[in-house]
This record gives structure tokens, C-alpha cells and sequence, in this order.
């Protein structure tokens, strides 16, 4: 945004964002497009692109209109929605978005044609879309994993081949693994994909990662997953388990890496290859089981040294509580008795005592919770802590205690739903390729 | 005509928008390749380029080598930009204060779409630091309306139909990319401004040195013709000829244009014919080479085209060259065109009559071939006649040639080729960058300074030198002027001739002259101290291993005793050890005191 000086220069003038127009500066004239203000810097900048197609920023003694710009059609949607092939829902994030500069804001590029523009290769596949919202992954809570549920349900419902739901990266794991819970026995696959180069750039990896997850949605799958590059490289991408997936790396394009288990399929759509690298559930004709219910008054806790015990009582307003412990599942729990120990095994015992199941995940990311190798796991067992022997990641845990929260209240059934594998979220074999 | 110059000069710091040093070294191999893809995206404008449109239509997988010294994940695409290198947008500033330029309020970084796969992100980071600037030459001003700061591209490998490799070592070096307005008058004049513009960016600022570090692009537009870019001149000596040339090339284009209006020759309609069958047993060793392996032999007349794809239009080059390029956007080699000897790819006489039977030519048409499998066939075909439809001389974006020609690279690209780089924010040029930045000597300036301190032809020398900086330094530092000079310009040559390395001349050099101003040494001994130093060794273990120190005092009075106050033998036997104005006082003084 401008400053106040100018918008109301450029308002007196008539002058609109692109808009040809001539700025005076202290030290010469300049004549160009008028872009508009980045969010950052200095608002008493004129934002001038010249000719040669440069931005640049210059102190305006004074503005003046030299064109209007010319109006350009817009270029939305409208093609008939059809309900046939693979649905592709967007829940925003880069993949397929455009800056409108002239006014800064980011439109998803959502319908078909729009889809089109963006991936030609689309063509090949029969595919109708929808936006259900527009958010930074960030952004997203258990509200948008119940809207995005609810659209899932309602195009399995309507036949659609496949789903593919569009999604930012931050949290896309959350989202993939909690789906996983609230629709069981899918009858077709539901493939996540994002791009970790947004959309505006020649080198974003979305269009590989788009056309591999539209393939993989029309394959024999019945479950949740995400579809993003395996590599560096342009090449293929993996299918990952919807809540064995994690996003290990802040930027490259190979972030999301299957934990404790080989990603499900390798697929590359150029060359039809869907090569099977793990066990996976096919699509399942037995009916889809919608649970949708979710308690998201559940609270997840990297533990770290120097915790204070208060920080835990403070846990009681609470539901639930996911530990994200060190090593096989541990806390501070004072094992030895040491005076110089401030132990939170007390408020933690507290906390199950009146109520609030207390879940453990490690923040090693991979391997099991083996709570009983040492007297602080055992403690901690003793104190009513649940997870022993799951090989979950933090955030699966969180979103399965989310999940079984909705479903029940009963301690005992809150300990027994978290230990069942219900999506593949919990193996028995630790697979010497899944590390 | 109109001529410009684009200079493109790269900069002595780390890169631009990471912190990887810009030091390349040539042996180092890369231990890990990247392959990915590219795609053309809407500018701001919501418009797709030109040039970018066409590097697309080459479906291609761009293949990376990465090089641990010099890459991290930003060169890779695989980490946001860091932000702008603070010294080289200080290097620019102090090199706009030299052309007199109006430095921006506010830098805005942005990204130039390029997708041959020269830069791994699709786009390359350039931004504008000042405009309208000015600079005096012998045949007037000449403007320098754009100064701007990017990031180098990637440095190519090699290239084919499908695959292009790039070696991403240099990529994201900075550049400043000084451009002129086109007010030049001639070749001659082009060399004296392009010659000044480097010898300022060499004398007033840290730029890079060596082959390759500075570009030349030329742009050329004549009465009639059309503004055409000749990028990538590396020597300055040839600029006056790719002038020359390309002005030839479109007169020539100008006359071949009104012949063809004349004739009626265009536009073609596309009626290419699958001609396979003609060669079924040609003795063409390229063709019957291409149908075995799945190519077709594509035919298309030209009609009216008869003796004008042959006319010579650049030195070695003919108007059939202009269609061939055109083509080979689609991966193929080339056309094989009727205005061309037949025997010289063994196409029989029989076999060329047959072709003109079966496209049904008259005596004042031509025929193009084309060699490839089918689709891809019909795809260069259709540029060669996009190209030969074109009546007018079209904007292009051309490579220079060593031998003074030039090669169609693209369209001229259009401001939708330019969007705003948002990983990194805007730069205010703030009032206390500005007065931090200490304007440095202008190229007169340090002219007259050099001729004070030494004489004229030496002068002369050192302001072309590559050493100039060091030399600066060297004798702020308290040595004498001349006897650095001398050092840098005659002593080290002759050494590095005599296979001597120095790795770090500056470090050597800087030890070695604070160690001569202790008297440590006599100047005589200056190559030999050198010599030992060249392996490594400090100076002080030069001196003593290679017995060089000076021999003064009691010392230098016994042996000029020993020697029976002869000088000539003195100096003979003890030349690196003794001042001969020191041996020379105590002769002196041992005559007056016989005296």
C-alpha cells in the first residue's frame, strides 16, 4: 500500500495501479507503468515500471497521468462443471495460484480450463475441479479438515474416478494423515500435492507433482496420500501414506519423506510407471465409513530440557496432550531422585488422573516408542502415558488424538482406538528400508 | 544506423544472492548432476514472452552439474534467495558516481524469464541501481540511460535436441550490466567507448579480472532493417566487424526482401511432402543414414525462391542459413535447400529432378529438405517458412560468432519477460549507504596521480594493468612507486615465464616489500627473494636459506677490506648482498682517508 500522501495524489489524478504515468524526481523525469507497493519498504516510493520492463523505486516530486491503462477480458473459468474423472479440490497453497499484480492479491487458478492453461498435459486425464477455501497451509485447522472431509465424501458420493486435493506445504501432513481417520475404506485414492517452488517461477516443480497425482488418482489405490518429488530432480515423484509423511526440509523440492516405511508407489505419468514400493490397501468396495468428529482442544508438547513442571499443570484446560519426548518416548521424570531435578512425571500423572489421556511421540521422528527399556519410560507408563511400542510420527499422533477424541470420551476407549491401526499409521515390523 | 553497447562485467565479490564464493576454479569436477524441466509462466502483465515462448517449444531436460565450492542449495533452486550482496550493490554505486548517473531511491529486485536452462530457477535476478548517466568520448557524449546489478548465468557444457547440460559454478556471480544509448556512430567509435567503459570498471572498482569476466553485447539497428542484439562478444577487437557484418547482413536482407515482393514469392503456404521414397536407395549418406533410423526426408517448395536462399548475405553465410536456424528451434540439424550443391551430400542429379517432379516446380522455385522423424519434420519446416514469410527484417537476439558472423539465438525479448523477484524485498538507497560509499577516483584522476609517481611510458602501463589495485596498495603502504611497478609489471612477468607460481601474489608481495623496507635486502635481489618465496617459504627463511641478507656496517667494511676496496669485484662476487652506494662510501672513505 501506498502511503496516504500518494493514494491520495494518485485518487485526485484518477490514477490506477498500471496506469501510464510520468513521475518527477529531484533529479530527473521518468515515465512508466504505475505497479503497485509491496508490502515492505518504503511507502513514499513511487513503484514505476519502465519500458525496458524494470521496477524501480523513486521519491516523486510530483505524479502525473500520461494513459489509462487498457483493459484486459478476464480470463475466469466458466466451462460446465461436469462430474466425471478425478475431482481436484483446492485448499490454496502455491501450486496453482496467480499473482494479480495489480492489485497484489493471490487468485487460485481453479477451474478446469484455468487447470489447463496451467498443466497442458491435463488434457489427457477427464478431470472437473472445485475450491473449497483459500489458505496458507499455516492457516488451516480442524474447521478446514472438516470442510475438506466433507467435499471428499461428497465427490466419492458423486462417482468421481479419484481425488486430488490441492494443499500448501506447511501442513500438509497434518491434513493428509487426519483425513485418513475421518474417511475409512475409501473406494478411491485421495492424493495430496503441493509445490515447493510457487507457481509463478519457470523451475516450479508443480507441474510434475500435479500431473503425478491426477495418474496416481486414477490408479487401484483406497487410501490417503501425498504425491511430491522423490528427488532433486525432475524425474518421478513418490506416493507417500498420508500419515507416515513428513516435510523434512524448509525448501527443497525432495522435503516430504516417507518415516519408517518406503514410500507406496514410485510414479512417473510420462512414462505410465506406478511401480508398487510397499504394501498398500486397493480401493475398497465394502462402503466408505465417514467419522468426521473432531476434538481439537488437544495440545502437542516438545519436550526439552529445563520444562517446568507448572507449564504442565497449565495443560489441564486441555482434552489431550501429544508428548513430542526424546529418544524411545522420555521425559524429565527424576529416575535417580536428584535434588537438582525438576521432574514433570507428578503433573503429568496429574493430568491422566483427572481425565486427559497424555500421548507419547519422540522427537527422534523415526523409529518406535519403547517406553519400557528405562525406569523414566516405565515411569511414565506407570503414570498412565499411552504409545508404547507406536511407531507414529508427532504429527500423526496429534491429529489421531484429534480424531479419537471426536469419536470417544472413555479413557479406556481413547487408549484402545489409539493403539489400533486404523489407516496404516501404526506397523508391527520396522522394515530395515523404511530408516 | 543506430549502434549501443551492452557491457556485462562481473564482479569481485562472493555472489550475488548467496554466500558462495565467486573464485572458480576450472579442475574442480562435479560430483553431483540435477536434471530438471522448465516452463514459460504470465508476467505481471499477464502476458507470456516471445522469447520465452520459443526456448518452450524445446521440450528439454536441462542437466545441472553442481560444484562444491562454488554451489549450495540456492544455485540448485532448492533455497529462497539470501539477501542482495551488500559490497557488490556498494561496487555498483561507486561505479554509477563514475558515469554521473541518477542512482534509484529504492531497488527493486527482478526476475528476467530465461528458459534455455542457462539459470536453474527459469529467470535471472536483475535489478536497476541508476539511470541516465553520461560518458565523453571523441565523437561526443554518449548516454548511459540503465546501470543495473544481476546475477551470471549458467556456463554451458554442452547441447542437444533433447538435453542441454550447464555447469552451475559461475551461476549467480555478480554482474553489472552497463548499457549505452544508441549514439554511437561507427565500428571504430564502438571499440573507443566499449574500450573506455572497461577501463573505468577496471580502474575505480573491484571487478573481476581474467578472460571472460567482462561481455560485450552490441545492438544494431539500420534504416530500413531492425533492431538486432549480438550477444556474448568477448573480444573488443571484433566489435567493429560484427558492426560491419551486420550491416551487411540486413542491406542485404533489405534487397533480397524487395526481390522476393518483386517476384511474388510470399508468402508459403506449408504443403511439405513426405519424399522418403525418392532416397530408398540414395547414395546420400545422411539421408539414407536418417531414414534408417525412423526420420523422414521432408520436402517443401519455395516457389519464387530460386538463387535467393543462396545469396551470401554474412561472410560464409546465406539467406538458406537464416530459414536453417529458424528450424533447428524444433532440434533439427539443419535444411538442405536447392540453391545448395546437391553433390556435395551425393544427392544424385536423378534424385534431385525427381523432388522437382514431385513438388511440381517451375524454373524459378526452390526446394527445402528436411532429415528428422515425422512431427518434428513438419515442426521445423513450419519455422523456416514462418521465417522466410516475415517481410520485413526481423527483431532478433543473435549469438556473435568468433569469426565475425552471427547466429538467430531468439525474438528480441519484451518487457513481459520482466516480473518482481518477492523473495527478496525492496533495497532503499538510504542517505547513509550513499555517504558511505567514497567516490573513487575518477579515470583522470588516477591518470595524472600515475604520472606523478612515475614516468610517462610506466604510467601508461600500469593504468591498462590488471595489477593496478595491488599496486595502489603496495605503495600506500609505503613502497616506492617505481620499484612496484617495476616489480609488478617486468619482474613477476618474467618469474611467472619462468614457470614461478604465485597463489597469492598480494599476501607475497605485501611481505615482501615491508620486509625491504626494514634494509633487510638490497634491491638486486628482489627476483631471487621472489623466487623463494614462489614455494612457499616466508620471507625471513628466504633470506636466510638463500643468503640474501644485506651485508652493511662492520660486516660490509670487512669485506669491502677483504676485497682490496675493489668494486668491481665486490659487486661481481656480492652483488645480492651489497648496496654499491654503500661499498662506494667506504671506498670513499678510506681514499680520504689517505688523503
Amino acid at each position: 500500500m501506498y502511503s496516504s500522501k500518494i493514494t491520495k495524489e494518485i485518487n485526485e489524478k484518477k490514477i490506477s495501479i498500471g496506469d501510464r504515468i510520468r513521475v518527477r524526481t529531484v533529479t530527473g523525469e521518468f515515465e512508466g507503468l504505475l505497479m503497485p507497493r509491496p508490502s515492505s519498504g518504503d511507502p513514499n516510493l513511487i513503484v514505476l515500471k519502465l519500458d525496458s520492463g524494470y521496477n524501480t523505486g523513486l521519491k516523486p516530486e510530483s505524479i502525473e497521468l500520461v494513459a489509462k491503462a487498457e483493459l484486459k477480458k478476464s480470463n475466469d473459468g466458466g466451462d460446465s462443471e461436469s462430474k466425471e474423472g478425478i475431482a481436484i479440490l483446492g485448499c490454496g497453497g502455491t501450486i496453482a495460484s496467480k499473482i494479480e499484480y495489480k492489485t497484489g492479491a493471490v487468485f487460485p487458478s481453479i477451474s478446469p480450463k484455468e487447470l489447463r492453461m496451467i498443466f497442458p498435459a491435463l488434457k489427457n486425464w477427464s478431470i472437473h475441479s472445485k475450491q473449497i477455501f483459500s489458505l496458507l497451509s499455516e492457516d488451516m485447522n480442524s474447521h478446514h479438515w472438516k470442510l475438506l472431509a466433507d467435499s471428499v465424501e461428497a465427490e466419492i458420493k458423486d462417482g468421481s474416478e479419484g481425488v486430488v486435493v490441492m494443499h500448501g506445504t506447511d501442513t500438509m501432513t497434518y491434513t493428509s494423515s487426519v483425513l485418513g481417520f475421518m474417511l475409512q475404506q475409501l473406494p478411491v485414492p485421495v492424493v495430496f500435492v503441493g509445490s515447493q517452488r510457487s507457481s509463478d517461477r519457470p523451475s516450479s516443480e508443480n507441474e510434475m507433482n500435479m500431473l503425478n497425482s491426477v495418474f496416481a488418482a486414477s490408479q487401484d489405490l483406497g487410501e490417503v496420500t501425498v504425491c511430491m518429488h522423490a528427488s532433486t530432480n525432475d524425474d518421478f515423484c513418490y506416493l507417500h501414506r498420508g500419515n507416515r509423511v513428513r516435510k523434512m526440509h524448509t525448501s527443497s523440492r525432495d522435503a516430504f519423506r516417507s518415516i519408517d516405511s518406503s514410500p507406496l508407489f514410485a510414479v512417473d505419468y510420462r512414462t505410465k510407471k506406478f511401480d508398487k514400493l510397499s504394501d498398500f490397501m486397493p480401493r475398497n468396495n465394502h462402503g466408505l465409513i465417514a467419522k468426521k468428529s473432531i476434538n481439537d482442544n488437544v495440545a502437542l508438547i516438545y519436550s526439552h530440557p529445563n520444562m517446568k513442571p507448572e507449564f504442565f499443570r497449565k495443560l489441564s484446560d486441555y482434552d489431550g496432550v501429544v508428548l513430542i519426548g526424546t529418544g524411545l518416548g522420555h521425559v524429565a521424570a527424576n529416575a535417580f531422585n536428584d535434588k537438582s531435578v525438576n521432574s514433570v512425571l507428578k503433573p503429568i500423572e496429574e493430568l491422566v488422573q483427572s481425565g486427559i489421556p497424555v500421548v507419547m511421540s519422540s522427537q527422534c521422528i523415526s523409529g518406535r516408542i519403547c517406553m519400557r527399556v528405562y525406569t523414566t519410560g516405565r515411569l511414565l507408563m506407570e503414570a498412565g502415558v499411552i504409545g508404547d511400542g507406536a511407531d507414529w510420527t508427532p504429527e500423526t499422533a496429534y491429529t489421531k488424538l484429534c480424531w479419537v477424541l471426536g469419536q470417544t470420551k472413555d479413557m479406556k476407549e481413547v487408549k484402545k482406538l489409539m493403539m489400533t491401526n486404523i489407516a496404516g499409521e501404526i506397523s508391527t515390523r520396522s522394515n530395515l528400508e523404511g530408516y | 544506423m543506430k549502434i549501443g553497447i551492452e557491457i556485462h562485467q562481473r564482479l569481485d565479490t562472493k555472489k550475488l544472492f548467496c554466500d558462495c564464493t565467486s573464485d572458480i576454479s576450472e579442475d574442480e569436477i562435479p560430483k553431483i548432476t540435477v536434471q530438471r524441466r522448465l516452463h514459460p509462466v504470465l508476467s505481471e502483465l499477464g502476458e507470456i514472452d516471445a522469447a520465452s515462448q520459443v526456448e518452450s517449444s524445446k521440450d528439454r531436460v536441462f542437466e545441472y552439474q553442481v560444484f562444491n565450492s562454488n554451489n549450495c542449495l540456492v544455485e540448485t533452486d532448492e533455497e529462497p534467495p539470501h539477501m542482495l550482496n551488500d559490497e557488490a550493490l556498494k561496487i555498483v554505486l561507486q561505479i554509477a558516481l563514475q558515469f554521473h548517473a541518477t542512482i534509484v531511491d529504492e531497488v527493486h529486485i527482478m526476475r528476467k524469464m530465461v528458459i534455455d536452462g542457462s539459470n536453474t530457477s527459469g529467470f535471472q535476478r536483475t535489478s536497476i541501481i541508476a539511470m541516465n548517466g553520461h560518458l565523453d568520448s571523441s565523437k561526443g557524449t554518449i548516454g548511459i540511460p540503465l546501470i543495473a546489478l544481476e546475477e551470471e548465468s549458467a556456463g554451458i557444457v554442452s547441447n542437444s535436441e533433447s538435453k542441454a547440460t550447464y555447469r552451475l559454478d559461475r551461476l549467480g556471480v555478480p554482474l553489472i550490466e552497463i548499457n549505452t544509448t544508441p549514439d554511437i556512430k561507427d565500428g571504430a567509435h564502438l571499440t573507443e567507448v566499449a574500450e573506455k567503459i572497461g577501463m573505468i570498471l577496471r580502474t575505480t572498482a573491484k571487478v573481476a579480472r581474467g578472460l571472460g569476466t567482462i561481455r560485450q553485447d552490441v545492438n544494431i539497428s539500420t534504416e530500413g532493417g531492425a533492431r538486432v542484439e549480438i550477444k556474448g562478444a568477448q573480444d573488443l577487437k571484433m566489435l567493429a566487424t560484427y558492426v560491419e557484418n551486420e550491416v551487411h547482413r540486413q542491406t542485404e536482407l533489405i534487397k533480397i526482401l524487395a526481390e522476393l515482393r518483386n517476384r511474388k514469392a510470399i508468402p508459403i503456404q506449408f504443403n511439405a511432402q513426405d519424399v522418403t521414397v525418392v532416397f530408398k536407395n540414395t547414395h546420400a549418406n545422411l539421408l539414407s543414414q536418417g531414414i534408417r533410423t525412423g526420420s523422414i526426408i521432408l520436402a517443401q517448395k519455395f516457389p519464387g525462391h530460386k538463387g535467393i536462399l543462396g545469396t551470401e548475405i554474412q561472410k560464409g553465410k546465406r539467406y538458406g542459413s537464416e530459414l536453417s536456424e529458424y528450424a533447428k528451434r524444433a532440434g533439427v540439424k539443419g535444411i538442405i535447400h536447392s540453391d545448395e550443391d546437391m553433390a556435395k551430400y551425393y544427392i544424385s542429379g536423378e534424385e534431385e529432378d525427381r523432388i522437382r517432379k514431385f513438388l511440381e516446380m517451375e524454373k524459378d522455385d526452390a526446394f527445402v529438405l528436411i532429415i528428422a522423424p515425422q512431427t518434428q519434420a513438419e515442426r521445423a519446416m513450419h519455422h523456416a517458412i514462418e521465417r522466410a514469410n516475415m517481410n520485413y527484417v526481423p527483431e532478433e537476439t543473435r549469438r556473435a560468432n568468433p569469426d565475425g558472423s552471427s547466429t538467430y539465438m531468439r525474438p528480441l525479448p519484451g518487457r513481459a519477460r520482466l516480473y518482481p523477484e518477492t523473495d527478496v524485498p525492496p533495497i532503499p538507497i538510504t542517505k547513509d549507504l550513499l555517504s558511505s560509499i567514497e567516490k573513487s577516483e575518477s579515470l583522470d584522476e588516477k591518470k595524472s596521480r600515475l604520472e606523478k609517481l612515475l614516468n610517462k611510458e610506466m604510467a601508461g602501463r600500469m593504468i591498462k594493468s590488471r595489477n593496478l589495485h595491488l599496486f595502489d596498495k603496495l605503495v600506500s603502504e609505503g613502497a616506492d612507486p617505481m620499484l612496484v611497478a617495476t616489480t609488478l609489471e617486468d619482474t613477476i612477468v618474467s618469474l611467472r615465464r619462468e614457470e614461478f607460481e604465485f597463489t597469492d601474489l598480494e599476501k607475497t608481495l605485501t611481505e615482501m616489500f615491508a620486509e625491504y623496507k626494514k634494509d633487510s635486502f638490497v634491491k638486486a635481489a628482489i627476483p631471487d627473494v621472489l623466487k623463494g618465496m614462489a614455494k612457499g617459504a616466508r620471507v625471513e627463511a628466504v633470506l636466510k636459506v638463500f643468503r640474501l641478507q644485506k651485508i652493511t656496517g662492520p660486516a660490509l667494511e670487512k669485506l669491502v677490506a677483504e676485497h682490496n676496496y675493489d668494486m668491481k669485484t665486490i659487486m661481481q662476487k656480492c652483488r645480492l648482498q651489497v648496496d654499491a652506494a654503500e661499498v662506494d662510501r667506504i671506498i670513499k672513505k678510506r681514499d680520504s682517508s689517505y688523503a
